[in-house]
Formats: C-alpha cells, sequence, structure tokens
C-alpha cells in the first residue's frame, strides 16, 4: 500500500476538523508531532478518529497540553487530536452528578459546580488541566485521602475507540454496576485505549468550614509518628499532607473539612497530636501542587501507609548522595508522594536513585510522572516492574489493535 | 403472687396448671415463627417452601463452618429434603448429610424467613430411620446408645467399669467390642470430668420451699444428668428451694424422649414424652423445671414429638399443655426474681450457650442475667458464641471426628477468654469443651448455672467450684 | 466426545488437583449448588469443585482452559442475579474453602483474606483494633468477599463510603487462562491499566479472585441513627432531598413504604411508628462535633418536611432496634405475601419521587402489590413486587410490573441494578440501558481476558442465544442520549 503524502493525508483529515501542520510546541516528551487536529465537536473527533484509523495515523490526545509530557514518550506521533473543543458542562446539582466534556478546563469545572454549592473533590494538581486530562492521567491531589482518586469518582464516561466508535460506560447514576467499568481502565491510561470525550462524576456538598493544622519538624520520624497517630484517632481528616522541598524542615498539614464547630473542635484534637501546630483557616497556595519547578523529574511512590516517612527519608538520602536536592510531596494519608528531582541533575544519577528506591521497597511501585527528554534518551526506566502486563496487553491489544493511540506512553511500550 | 397449690401443698386435681406470664416467665415459643402447635400442623412440604435459599444460616451452621460445603449446611439440607419430597429419593450421600447435622438449631435463629428447620430435620430423621436400612455396624452402635443412654439406672451400671476403663485406657471388657470403642470414650470422659458419686445424696421426693414459698414445681432430674452430675440435680433443687420453691421430684420419672427424638427414633421419642407427660400431670405443680437445655427444648416441642408419632389430638393437647409449663431453670428465677443472698464469687467465668437453650428456646439473657447478678463474678462471653460446641446429644459419639474439630475450635475460644470456669446449661457442653481443652494441654473447671448459683446462695467460695 | 464425556473425563484430574473430598459427582450432592440466591434459575452443574489454594483454582481453571470447558465462580451462594447459575456443561468453582483471614495489618490500615471470608468476618477480625471494612450488603454475616469482588457490592453505608471497589488495593486472581496473576497489593495505585477497578463488579467472567487485600477503616467516633416517620413518600422523599440539598451526607438514609413496615412489623416487631405512610432512618458518622451539629439538622429537616415522629438511637442497642426493621424488610415481605420478586433498580434521586408514583400507578392497574425499601440516598430502589403463585398468571403479571419497574428506571436515566448484578437475570435487560457499541466494547474487554469464552459464559453481556437479536434497536443511539438524558459533547 502506498503511504499517502501528507497533503493528501491532511485534506482527508480536513473534512472533519481543521488540521494544521504541527510546530515545535507540539511534542510530547520529546516526540515531535506532524498534524495537528481541533475537531469542533465529539462527533467530528469521531469521524477524525475513524479517519485516521483508515490513514493508519498514530494519535496523540492531547486537552491543554500540561501533563503532555508524562509517561514515556510516544513511539511516534502523527496526529495530535486537540479536544478544547468537547467542552460543555451538564450539572444535575439536584443528583450531585455532572457531565463534562474532556476539554472542558478543570477551573472552569469547578467553578460552575462552586455557584451552586458543590465541588468534585478532586484538587487542581497542575493549573490549567482539562477534564480529560486529569482524568486520563489519573491524577489526584491531597483530597483523595477522603474521596479517593479521580477514578473513583467518574460514575460515566464516553470514549472514542481506536475507529472513532463512541462507547460508553457506567451512567448518570452514582451507584449502578450494569456491565463493567471501563472508565477504571481509562483513567490514568494516558491516552492510550481510547479518546476520552466527556466524563460523569460524582460531586460533594462544598463543606461548609475547613481548617488546616500545620506543623514542622527536622526528624521525619516524628513525622511518621504524627500521622501514625492521626491515623488512631478519629478526626477524619480530608487530607494529610506531607511536604519536605528540598533543604529546610518538614511539614505535614492536616485539612479537616465540616461544619464551623465540628472543624474547630477537630482542629483541636490534630493539634494536640502534632508538636507546636499553627491552626488556618484556608489551605495554602501550593497546596496540591506538585513539588520542584516545571522542568523538574517527577517521580511517584506508591507505598504502604507506614513506609510513607521512611520513603521519604529514603529519598532525600539518595538525593543528597547523588548530590541533588530532591523535594517531597504528597498523600501521606493514603501513601503516595511525588518526589522532584532537580532539572540538571545527570541521567545517570537520576536513574541510580529510581533504581536505589524500588530495591529498597518491599512493596508499592516507583515510576516517573514526567522527565526531560534527555533522561529518556538515556534510558529512564519509567515504569519498573508491572505485574499484570500480559493482561494489559491484551486490553489494550483489544481495545487499540494497531497500537496506534499514544503508542509507547504507557507500561511495557504499549 | 398467684398460688396454685393450697397452703399444704397438696397437689391440685386436674392435673398442670399453666403458669401465668410475669410470674416465671412465659415459656418462649422457639425463636422466628413462634408457635410450635402451627408447625406441629404444617405439612412438611409447606415447611420447605419457606425457605428461599438466601443463604444466612451457612455461618451458624457448624458443619459448614467445619467443611465449607452446601451440602453440609442447612440451605443445602433443605435443598436435600426438597429433592426427597419432589423425588422421593433417598440417597446415601443425602443421609449422610443429615446424619452430620448437629441439630444445634443455630440456623433457626439466623433464619430471616423464619423456617423451622427443626421441625424439618426431625421429621426428615424419621424417614430416614424408617426408609433407610443402616449397615450393620451402625445399627448395633445405634442401639447400643438407645439402649443405654434414656435410662438412668443403666447408666449407673456402668459407672464402675467405665472408671475402670479409664484406669487401664482400653479394657478387656470393651476391646471386644467395636461399638463400646466409640461409646466408652464418650462415657469415659464424662466419668472422668464427673465428680465421685459420694459427693452426691439421693434427691428426696419433695424438697420444701425455704422461707414463704413462692411456687411449686416439678423438677426433671434427666438421664445423663442424673447418672452422672446428680449435684447438678442437688444445687438445681437447693437453689429453688432458697428462692422459694417447693421443688416435686416425681421418681417415677424417666428419659424425656430427646435423644431419641433429635435421632429420628420417633415412636421411642413419643413413648418417653407420654410417660413423662403423665408423670408431671400427676405431680400438681406450676411448672415443670428443667436444668437440661436438650430435654428443655424437646418438652417445649412435645406436639411435635407426638406428631411425629402420629398421636391424636387429645395427646396434643397435653402435650401442649406441658410445654407450657416447662421451663429451664433460669428462666425461671428470672421470673420470680431473687430473694436469697448472693455472696461473692471472685472468680473469672465464661459463659456458654447451650444450642439447646440459645437456639431451641431463645434463652440468653436469663442465665447472663443471674450470673452476672453474683457479686464480684467476672463473666466473659465467648467469640463465636453461636457456634455448637459439637457435643450435640450424642452426637460425639455417631460422628466424632466433626464434633473432635468442633470441640477444638471451642476449646481454643474458651481458652482466649483467660476464664477459670466454664459455666453452661447443658452438661454435655462442659463435658466436651473441659476434654477437647484437656486434648489441647489445657484444662478449665465446669460447673452448670445452678451450681454457681448454689455456691454463691450457700456462700461458698470459688474453691467450691474450681476444685469440684 | 460430547460436552459431558468431556467432562467425565476431567474428573480425575479434578480430583488430582483438588483431592477427592474436593470434587463433587454425586448427583444429590451437586444439586445443592443449581441456584445461588434466586432459585428460579437453576441448572445442576456438570462437577463441583472446592478448591482450598489459589493454585488449586488455578489447576481446574487451567484444565478447564486446556479442555475448552467452561467454569462458573461461586462463593457463599448469596447473589441475587444468578451470577453464579452452574453450567450442566461445566465446572462450578466454589471458593467456599478458601477463607483465611491472612492478615489484619494496622499499621497500614489493610486486611488480606481469602475470597471465602465472610464480608462481616473481616470487621470482625479488624474490630478489636478499632477498624472495620466499610462495604456491608445486607447480606454481610454470609456473603463472600470474593463475591463482593465479583459484584462490586455496596451496602446502606456506601452513600458515603462506597463500594468494593473504593475499598480493595490488592488482588490476586486466576485468569481464565489460568494464571495466577498479583495486582496490586498493599499500597494505593498499582501502576499500569487499573485492573483491579475493572475486574471488580466484572461478575466472574474475567477470572477468579483468589486473595484479596481490603482497606480497613478507622471505627467512627460517634454514629447516631435517626428514625423519622412521615405520612406518606411524597414527605419522605422531600425529607431525602431536603438533607442532601442542605449539604449533609449521612452514611445511610433508607426508606421504607407502609407495606414494607407492615411486613416488618410482621416479621420482627419493629415498632415503628404507628400510622406511618413511611419511615426513613438517617444514620450519621464521624466525629462526635460533625456527628451531633449534623443530627440536628437533620431532625429539624424531617420535622420541617412533616415528620410526625423522630426517634434517635445513640447506642448499638438502640440502633440495632431502629435497623431491624429495615434489615428483615426482603425477608420479611414473605410474611405477607406467598410470593415476590425482589427487584433492583437505580433513579436519579431528584426523579424518585415521580418514579415512585409510576410504581404505584403500575400496581394500581395491574393489581399487583409492591412495597417499596429503598436506599433513598442514592436513588436505589428495590421494590418488591408481591404476588400469590397459587393464582393462575399471578407470577406473569408480577414480572412484567417488575420489568416495567426497570423501564422506568432507564426512562429517567438510572440503572438497571445498582447492586444485585447483572448476571443471567437481567442479562437481556443490557441492551435497553447500553447500545451496541457500548456493548460491543465491553465485549472486547472481556475477550482480552478471555479469548476463549470459558469464564462464566453468558452472564452480564447479552447473547443472541438468550436474549435473540435485536434488530435495529436503537442502533448507534445511545440509549441515554436518545431518552434526552444525555448529549455527546
Amino acid at each position: 500500500m502506498a503511504y499517502p503524502s501528507e497533503s493528501t493525508e491532511q485534506a482527508a483529515l480536513a473534512a472533519h476538523a481543521p488540521v494544521r501542520a504541527a510546530t515545535a510546541a507540539d511534542t510530547a516528551a520529546g516526540t515531535a508531532a506532524r498534524l495537528v487536529a481541533a475537531p469542533a465537536d465529539a462527533a467530528a473527533a469521531s469521524a477524525l478518529l475513524g479517519e485516521a484509523a483508515r490513514l493508519r495515523l498514530s494519535v496523540l490526545p492531547r486537552g491543554n497540553g500540561t501533563k503532555i509530557d508524562w509517561g514515556a514518550p510516544p513511539r511516534s506521533c502523527d496526529l495530535i487530536i486537540d479536544t478544547a473543543a468537547l467542552s460543555g458542562i451538564d450539572h444535575a446539582a439536584g443528583d450531585l452528578v455532572v457531565r463534562a466534556g474532556a476539554g472542558t478546563p478543570f477551573a472552569e469545572l469547578r467553578r460552575v459546580l462552586a455557584d451552586a454549592g458543590q465541588r468534585l473533590s478532586v484538587d487542581e494538581v497542575v493549573p490549567g488541566s482539562t477534564v480529560g486530562g486529569v482524568v486520563a492521567t489519573g491524577v489526584s491531589g491531597p483530597r483523595r485521602m477522603q474521596h479517593g482518586p479521580v477514578r473513583d469518582l467518574v460514575i460515566g464516561m464516553t470514549v472514542l475507540g481506536h475507529d472513532g466508535v463512541a462507547a460508553s460506560s457506567g451512567g448518570r447514576v452514582v451507584k449502578n454496576v450494569a456491565g463493567y467499568d471501563l472508565a477504571k481502565v481509562q483513567a490514568g491510561a494516558l491516552g492510550t485505549l481510547g479518546l476520552i470525550a466527556s466524563v460523569t462524576f460524582r460531586l460533594h456538598p462544598v463543606p461548609p468550614a475547613l481548617r488546616v493544622v500545620r506543623a514542622e519538624s527536622d526528624d521525619p520520624g516524628a513525622v511518621g509518628a504524627w500521622a501514625a497517630a492521626l491515623r488512631r484517632s478519629q478526626v477524619m481528616p480530608t487530607a494529610v499532607e506531607l511536604d519536605w522541598p528540598g533543604g529546610g524542615p518538614l511539614s505535614l498539614r492536616v485539612l479537616l473539612e465540616g461544619t464551623g464547630q465540628g472543624v474547630a473542635e477537630r482542629a483541636d484534637a490534630v493539634a494536640a497530636v502534632l508538636d507546636g501546630a499553627k491552626t488556618e483557616d484556608a489551605v495554602p497556595a501550593d497546596w496540591a501542587r506538585p513539588p520542584g519547578g516545571p522542568d523538574d523529574t517527577l517521580l511517584e511512590f506508591a507505598v504502604p501507609l507506614a513506609e510513607v516517612l521512611p520513603t521519604a527519608a529514603r529519598l532525600h538520602d539518595a538525593g543528597a548522595a547523588a548530590g541533588a536536592s530532591v523535594a517531597v510531596k504528597g498523600s501521606a494519608g493514603c501513601g503516595v508522594l511525588y518526589a522532584a528531582v532537580p532539572a540538571g541533575t545527570a541521567p545517570d544519577a537520576v536513574q541510580r536513585l529510581l533504581l536505589l528506591l524500588r530495591d529498597g521497597m518491599a512493596a508499592g511501585s516507583a515510576t516517573v510522572r514526567r522527565a526531560h527528554p534527555d533522561l529518556h534518551a538515556a534510558g529512564l526506566e519509567v515504569w519498573g516492574e508491572v505485574p499484570g502486563l500480559a493482561l494489559m496487553r491484551a486490553v489494550k491489544s483489544g481495545c487499540d489493535p494497531d497500537h496506534r493511540l499514544s503508542p509507547g506512553r504507557f507500561a511495557g511500550g504499549l | 403472687m398467684d398460688h396454685r397449690t393450697d397452703a399444704t401443698g397438696r397437689p391440685h386435681d386436674g392435673g398442670l396448671a399453666h403458669v401465668a406470664s410475669g410470674e416465671v416467665g412465659t415459656p418462649l415459643p422457639a425463636p422466628g415463627e413462634g408457635d410450635a402447635e402451627g408447625t406441629a400442623h404444617r405439612s412438611f412440604d409447606d415447611l420447605l417452601n419457606d425457605c428461599v435459599h438466601c443463604g444466612f444460616c451457612l455461618p451458624s451452621c457448624p458443619t459448614y463452618v467445619l467443611w465449607g460445603e452446601e451440602m453440609d449446611s442447612p440451605r443445602g439440607r433443605i435443598h436435600l429434603m426438597a429433592q426427597h419430597a419432589d423425588e422421593d429419593v433417598l440417597s446415601a450421600a443425602a443421609v449422610q448429610h443429615f446424619d452430620a447435622c448437629l441439630g444445634c438449631l443455630a440456623c433457626v435463629t439466623s433464619c430471616p424467613s423464619g423456617v423451622r428447620y427443626d421441625s424439618l430435620i426431625e421429621t426428615t430423621r424419621a424417614r430416614v430411620e424408617r426408609e433407610k436400612p443402616r449397615g450393620r455396624g451402625e445399627r448395633a452402635l445405634r442401639a447400643a446408645i438407645f439402649a443405654l443412654f434414656p435410662y438412668r439406672r443403666r447408666l449407673d451400671l456402668m459407672r464402675g467399669p467405665l472408671r475402670a476403663y479409664q484406669r487401664s485406657g482400653l479394657s478387656s471388657l470393651v476391646r471386644r467390642s467395636g461399638v463400646l470403642d466409640r461409646v466408652a470414650p464418650s462415657l469415659a470422659t464424662m466419668e472422668r470430668v464427673a465428680p465421685p458419686l459420694r459427693t452426691a445424696a439421693p434427691l428426696p421426693e419433695r424438697v420444701p420451699a425455704r422461707g414463704r414459698r413462692r411456687a411449686v414445681v416439678g423438677m426433671l432430674t434427666g438421664c445423663v444428668q442424673g447418672a452422672f452430675f446428680p449435684q447438678v440435680n442437688n444445687a438445681t433443687a437447693r437453689v429453688l428451694a432458697s428462692e422459694g420453691a417447693d421443688v416435686v421430684i416425681p421418681p417415677s420419672q424417666g428419659c424425656c424422649g430427646a435423644l431419641s427424638a433429635h435421632a429420628g427414633r420417633a415412636p421411642e421419642a413419643a413413648r418417653f414424652a407420654r410417660a413423662t407427660i403423665e408423670t408431671f400431670e400427676r405431680a400438681g405443680v406450676d411448672a415443670v423445671v428443667v436444668n437440661s437445655a436438650g430435654c428443655g427444648s424437646t418438652m417445649k416441642q412435645y406436639a411435635q414429638v407426638l406428631a411425629e408419632d402420629g398421636a391424636g389430638a387429645g395427646w396434643r393437647a397435653r402435650a401442649d399443655a406441658l410445654a407450657a409449663a416447662t421451663v429451664d431453670l433460669t428462666e425461671f428465677l428470672t421470673g420470680i426474681g431473687p430473694r436469697a443472698e448472693r455472696h461473692p464469687l471472685p472468680l473469672r467465668a465464661a459463659y456458654h450457650d447451650a444450642c439447646h437453650l440459645s437456639h431451641g428456646q431463645g434463652i440468653t439473657a436469663q442465665p447472663r442475667d443471674l450470673l452476672k447478678a453474683i457479686p464480684e463474678l467476672d463473666l466473659a462471653d465467648l467469640p463465636n458464641a453461636d457456634i455448637c460446641c459439637g457435643s450435640a446429644g450424642v452426637y460425639n459419639i455417631l460422628q466424632p471426628q466433626a464434633a473432635r474439630e468442633l470441640g477444638g475450635r471451642k476449646a481454643a475460644d474458651v481458652a482466649s477468654t483467660d476464664a477459670r470456669l466454664l459455666v453452661a446449661g447443658n452438661p454435655g457442653c462442659s463435658l466436651q469443651i473441659a476434654a477437647a481443652l484437656e486434648r489441647e494441654g489445657g484444662s478449665i473447671a465446669v460447673a452448670h448455672t445452678a451450681q454457681v448459683l448454689d455456691a454463691s446462695i450457700r456462700g461458698l467460695g470459688p474453691a467450691a467450684l474450681l476444685e469440684a | 466426545m460430547s460436552q459431558s464425556d468431556t467432562l467425565h473425563a476431567l474428573v480425575p484430574d479434578l480430583r488430582a488437583i483438588c483431592g477427592d473430598d474436593g470434587v463433587l459427582t454425586d448427583t444429590a450432592q451437586r444439586r445443592t449448588y443449581e441456584s445461588d440466591g434466586i432459585t428460579y434459575h437453576a441448572e445442576l452443574p456438570g462437577v463441583v469443585v472446592l478448591p482450598t489454594t489459589p493454585e488449586q483454582v488455578a489447576g481446574v481453571v487451567r484444565l478447564c482452559a486446556e479442555h475448552g470447558v467452561p467454569f462458573v465462580p461461586r462463593g457463599s451462594g448469596t447473589g441475587l442475579s444468578a451470577g453464579a447459575l452452574p453450567r450442566a456443561d461445566g465446572v462450578l468453582i466454589v471458593t467456599s474453602r478458601m477463607r483465611r483471614i491472612i492478615e489484619i495489618d494496622i499499621p497500614n490500615e489493610r486486611a488480606v483474606v481469602e475470597p471465602g471470608v465472610f464480608n462481616l468476618d473481616v470487621t470482625r477480625a479488624a474490630a478489636p483494633h478499632g477498624y472495620y471494612y466499610a462495604p456491608d450488603p445486607s447480606s454481610q454475616q454470609v456473603c463472600s468477599v470474593g463475591g463482593n469482588i465479583a459484584e462490586n457490592s455496596g451496602g446502606a453505608h456506601c452513600l458515603k463510603y462506597g463500594f468494593t471497589v473504593n475499598h480493595v488495593t490488592g488482588l490476586q486472581i486466576v485468569t481464565p487462562q489460568g494464571e495466577l496473576v498479583e495486582l496490586g497489593g498493599k499500597a494505593a495505585d498499582a501502576p499500569g491499566y487499573d485492573l483491579i477497578g475493572a475486574f471488580i463488579g466484572s461478575e466472574g467472567t474475567l477470572g477468579i479472585a483468589t486473595r484479596i487485600t481490603v482497606r480497613l477503616l478507622r471505627s467512627p467516633q460517634k454514629v447516631r441513627t435517626l428514625l423519622a416517620a412521615f405520612d406518606g413518600m411524597d414527605a419522605g422523599g422531600r425529607a431525602v432531598s431536603a438533607v442532601i440539598g442542605a449539604g449533609v451526607l449521612p452514611a445511610a438514609i433508607e426508606m421504607m413504604d407502609a407495606l414494607a413496615i407492615e411486613a416488618a412489623e410482621a416479621a420482627v416487631a419493629c415498632r415503628y411508628p404507628e400510622g406511618a405512610g413511611a419511615v426513613l432512618i438517617v444514620e450519621l458518622d464521624g466525629p462526635a462535633a460533625e456527628v451531633d451539629s449534623q443530627f440536628e439538622q437533620v431532625t429539624r429537616l424531617c420535622r420541617d418536611e412533616g415528620a410526625f415522629e423522630l426517634r434517635s438511637a445513640d447506642d448499638p442497642a438502640e440502633r440495632t432496634t431502629i435497623w431491624k426493621g429495615r434489615k428483615s424488610a426482603f425477608a420479611a415481605v414473605g410474611r405477607i405475601s406467598p410470593a415476590y420478586i425482589v427487584q433492583d433498580g437505580v433513579v436519579p434521586r431528584t426523579a424518585l419521587g415521580e418514579v415512585l408514583g409510576r410504581i404505584a400507578a403500575l400496581s394500581a392497574e395491574s393489581g399487583i402489590r409492591v412495597a417499596n425499601v429503598f436506599h433513598a440516598g442514592d436513588g436505589n430502589l428495590h421494590p418488591l413486587v408481591l404476588f400469590d403463585d397459587a393464582e393462575p398468571g399471578a407470577g406473569d403479571r408480577a414480572e412484567a410490573v417488575s420489568a416495567a419497574i426497570l423501564d422506568l428506571c432507564i426512562e429517567a436515566g438510572g440503572s438497571i441494578t445498582g447492586e444485585h448484578g447483572v448476571g443471567v437475570d437481567k442479562v437481556c435487560h443490557m441492551p435497553d440501558m447500553f447500545g451496541p457499541d457500548d456493548l460491543a466494547a465491553m465485549d472486547r474487554f472481556r475477550r482480552a481476558f478471555d479469548p476463549q469464552g470459558i469464564a462464566n459464559p453468558e452472564k452480564l453481556l447479552p447473547t443472541p442465544r438468550l436474549c435473540g437479536e435485536r434488530p435495529g434497536a436503537r442502533k448507534g443511539v445511545h440509549p441515554l442520549v436518545a431518552s434526552g438524558e444525555a448529549e455527546l459533547f
């Protein structure tokens, strides 16, 4: 079969959506795209995907591009599908559910819901994210301790398959066990199983009051003891966040949400557990943000609860040994930490640090969320060991038989 | 207080008087549905239909706990009964699963639909006995059991040789007979745990109330209880008298028929039931106090026992009258309320729910209330209290392996409480658990609720129970 | 070889794997496994096996895969959608002998259990440490954790605490090819696709869970339960909306109508207020200060909506008294009706009032009584359709009413099942809720796990054999879109 020329391709795609040649900005973890299309709605996106399938193009869905460098670099990227126009918010306030298009800015969704006294209980970890981007990366902030990661709040999803065919699972009610919950595998799949067109979430009322109780210490052991004491307590925090910037003390921030009287009493109970606690009535500005700067290598560690502080301490020590000041931040309450290794750290030093941490972990996982293309080029092991990979490969092949959707971005080269 | 006897204590004419509720506590219907009468008159198929197959009975069933298979759960057995009812085929496998049922009735308590499994299994067992000839060995074993246990005097005669059996491990007396090999260890256990005969004086026909009389009650002495635990009967009589009851102990009484009824030996059970009814009708008492859970449970279901044997309405009415008058000792005592002073018994004790008390009669609070009212007695509840200990009448003889495993589980639960004394309302349970604890290398003193109350009322102190 | 010959030939191998007492071939014994919690679907299993280890399960499944023999997993057999309906040509794999609680790990707030462990036993094992396992289906005393995995079980308290899927961090599964695969563990966020999330609720069609790691939650500091009696369902429904609208998230909100109350009264003498046309049970739990202030608020809202009697329970004994009627309701209906169908559908909470009204109309038209018991907080209806099976045609009319109620749920934008699952019972209703493309996507997912189609076949997804072809039926248009409930952005 003859390879279609670029202009023939572009013309065929343009029948469904405006298409342009990619620029230097249209890359993903160092992989440059050829074309960028911006369908006007889900139907157009569906047709576009169908066309891309006929043309055998590799496709990368992209929202606002804030996390397009996350994961491994795609092997190829013929076409970026920009989901910006797949937006819209259908809020059923009385039912505490909302359906939002993938391209809807996450901040806009939060604003609309807030106006109705409700919220999607997922923090915006990376500013500027779209709804689709949050779900496709599965990135969940501090409040996941109380409300679960973002995939737990998804109750329905419509996904455009590799051939553009739309398929829905779940529905518009929270309690629903009809059929497979395919949204679970889409959440966090980095666009390797389909293009998320719209997502339905369950919502929560905005609690009337909140407090943040904060304390600092230089001793990870002491902070670990605080975290353990909080687990034993019955104050039910919404979040327990660890923050350990490179250099400086560790801090633990406990978020309490509820009624005015309730949070006041609970804050006192938390303050009694922490040493030198200070109480504030707003979350700090850097709340939910990943540690470090935008060019740092961002790692994620998921560990059993009792291993959170030992893991943080090992990271800190390993960083020091590599001459890098590693910043650690994340949920001590559910055992998910992010670590930032400063940009410019030698690739082999980053790799050594990662392997050292992986070797020292009895349970859990250490993955690279985002790395500079140079690190990928140097062979950074993004995923580590992934149990169940054979099943995942089968799932991928079932959803995307030609491996054209964000190929290689996911674990095991999927 | 309504006295139903005259000042001389002369019995009324005309048989049993009903006990008004609130005085000694209304005899409780079995848990769930509640009317033994209704059950006795409903057809087997109708009773089967009550089961909706929800499975709530599974965790309560000791054999399901042991083996985790449907056929050895109440739901599975009911299914097997339905297969039998529908197709009139009784497979060997089905019989094996019916036989494995302990008849503990925990499933009756746990059933949200009120299925009368107690009634279903008794009917089924009677059918099995009628329709399914057993092998020679099993026949001989059952014959030996039922020629021995229901007969107090025969049990008495066994006690000497059993001591010999116990001393020699396996005496020449029993070595010749495989049947005795199975019966004897169980009896020998009783012999080991039961105190020497000399400690118990024979009971008179009547023990007068101490102080002002509040009631006249009959007392069932039971076969195993009477032969091996006469001191429990003595304690029962003393406690009743101390609380103001005249205790009538008809010397002519025999076995109540419980063991036979639970084994499907319907005609034999009915014969015993009729005799017991007649005995207590003649005694002229307000209530018939029973201190053995299995006996009380069966006596409260006498109408069903007689119906199983095809008895007519007349007998069933007399059965109902006796059933209504039958009360467990603890039920009676909480009903009339305490009068005798309780002296301290500083010790930690664990209370074990005998199945035929808790599931068979719905009695769980009364014994605990009585025990907790004893100063300084620290009463522990057992984990998995609903699960049978494996004693279950003669089950430990017929299904020794299952009984042993269940005994082991219960022993572990008892050991977890750190109690020094195990209290139960049924002699078989205490024996079974004590024997299981011994196998595990532990030991615990056992006592009947009556003995604990007796020791407290008489101010004997813990040693009397721990060293008995 | 015929299918039954194939199966017969496997028996020696099955015995070699599971031991002689772990393989049942006797007809009477196998028949006791012919149905799960609903008896009107029954099928004699070809062979029943009772493995005791994950390796035995894997061995049995591998054998099935080698010979193309279907297998059906079963836990305690309490399911209400015939998800464990056996196959005459297959092996029924029963997990009831795999019931060890392997570990209670308090520092990491996890329990590791085998699939046959009773749900409630996890909480019992954690309770001495001040912890519990949150999912609490009504059958929690007997249903198995493995069964909960298959059905993604919820319970009265899932309004606040979520479903099984929200509480599992690790699974060891046997795939339909007979391989043992470890997914996740004690840590959150296992790397790769969330196969745990998709496996939970897959009704045994993707394999068998053989070891399960669940989250344990710290017991709440305080629990308070309110019983509110109303004249009718309208007022009760308004109270539910008022509570949710006020931003309160109770642990549970349950509602019963007059007929359900009558049944519960007959069964357990729950002594709910006399003359109530509806009762609402609202349970709040959490830190004492929060619970107390919300309790006041809920009480006030119920009174404002016309509650004529309010009772509160602050200790376990009082709570048990209030819950007794609700928990007994299903079985209790047997006391007021010779036969009944338990339906399970979901509607958006705001549609509750309208749908209940239409159910009442259906009931009036058909002369078939319907008792309503439901999880009002999340719109999960459990209409109990009552009939007399001795009356000719009554069963069919009841079935028709029951199916019509599901149609109402779909029409309102809800679901055909909130917790009982699809199984065999509702498999032919799946096309009413999902379009052909949706079902095709699900089928592709299934094939990824089970290319041979031997894992619990003909459950969950409709097949032409079971449901017939539906030419043109809503082809290409999603039913939710067609109903105007959802638009594709």
